[in-house]
């Protein structure tokens, strides 16, 4: 069993991350580039880290970038190790994972739905989540939900004093 | 036909002995579901009103909504209620069936229920207690006995105005005999 600091000067010796840093107790981040990441997942999947929680992402627009946040952990060390890497938020295209953890293909297609990335080598792309949407991704950032919601629905009206 | 069904003695006694006897399918979407256990079990014991929960839409009288609907389960609401045999009377339980609730903004979740399928009554609250439950039974069971609640007869008149709006949200609706 290893413990924040081992596992963080393994993976800076290793993995040749953007930036590394323990967040709190059990909680590593680490921050990747694009074709660096697939065998940073390899990697760590070896040495431990074999559950793979979820993908989550991140719409940084102002940044034109989406950030892809893949939380792992190991049930030796007792260690949650969040994996982040950018993309570019135009093309919004990714490499699948599913090839290193089968379940990976649902997040990605939850992902899809709700961000609009595609993830080139996971073809099964039906909606997941939502069902016959019309319009740009609901999470995304620029996504006008009040707009949506006033078109779509209806407000019940009231009729009594104000 | 409506009418002289509402006036006719035969439709009274019928609806006298309907109200003594109801079948309760609960779509249990949101929280409300958790109310739902001690209205049912000795409690708050709804049987001793002559309601019971039912297994399947064909058998059940009423149908409660117990919360939010985003488009996707209410697509399983039409065809659920679609499914259920006429009498059927439909309960919207908590403030996201009448307004939206706490959901009011929310890009997925419809705002009115009765819009999609006729609502004969509505509890309101977040979350409506076990007594605001039963509360709603005896208001529903006396318009069954009166004859007001004619939310099934509403939907096979205003069919239109109900389809309109379900494809409005959800797309095509495909719906069986």
């Amino acid at each position: 069993m290893r413990n924040e600091s081992e596992v963080i000067e393994l993976l800076e010796n290793k993995l040749n991350p953007l930036s590394i840093e323990k967040l709190r107790d059990q909680n590593i981040t680490v921050t990747l580039n694009n074709d660096q990441l697939v065998s940073g997942l390899n990697y760590l999947k070896s040495h431990s880290y074999s559950h793979l929680a979820t993908i989550s992402c991140v719409d940084w627009i102002d940044d034109n970038e989406f950030e892809l946040v893949y939380h792992l952990f190991s049930y030796q060390d007792k260690i949650n190790i969040s994996v982040k890497t950018r993309i570019d938020r135009e093309e919004s295209k990714f490499v699948t994972i599913k090839h290193i953890w089968a379940v990976a293909q649902y997040y990605e297609r939850d992902i899809h739905d709700f961000y609009g990335i595609e993830f080139e080598g996971n073809d099964d792309m039906d909606e997941l989540i939502l069902e016959n949407w019309d319009e740009i991704p609901p999470m995304r950032k620029d996504f006008k939900t009040r707009e949506y919601v006033d078109q779509k629905f209806e407000w019940r009206e009231y009729h009594g004093s104000e | 036909m409506k009418d002289k069904f509402k006036s006719s003695k035969w439709q009274e006694v019928i609806n006298w002995a309907q109200k003594k006897s109801l079948f309760m399918l609960h779509y249990c979407t949101g929280c409300g579901a958790i109310e739902l256990p001690p209205t049912m079990t000795s409690r708050y014991d709804m049987s001793r009103f002559g309601i019971g929960p039912a297994a399947t839409p064909r058998q059940a009288d009423i149908f409660l909504i117990t919360g939010y609907l985003s488009t996707k389960t209410l697509r399983r609401v039409v065809y659920t209620y679609e499914q259920m045999q006429d009498p059927k009377f439909v309960m919207g339980f908590g403030s996201c069936t009448i307004n939206g609730g706490m959901y009011w903004d929310s890009y997925n979740t419809i705002k009115q229920l009765d819009k999609y399928i006729p609502v004969d009554l509505y509890i309101a609250g977040c979350m409506p207690r076990p007594e605001a439950i039963l509360e709603g039974f005896m208001k529903l069971k006396n318009k069954i006995e009166t004859g007001n609640a004619d939310g099934y007869l509403r939907y096979k008149e205003d069919y239109d105005f109900y389809k309109e709006n379900q494809e409005k949200v959800l797309g095509e609706v495909k719906r069986r005999q």
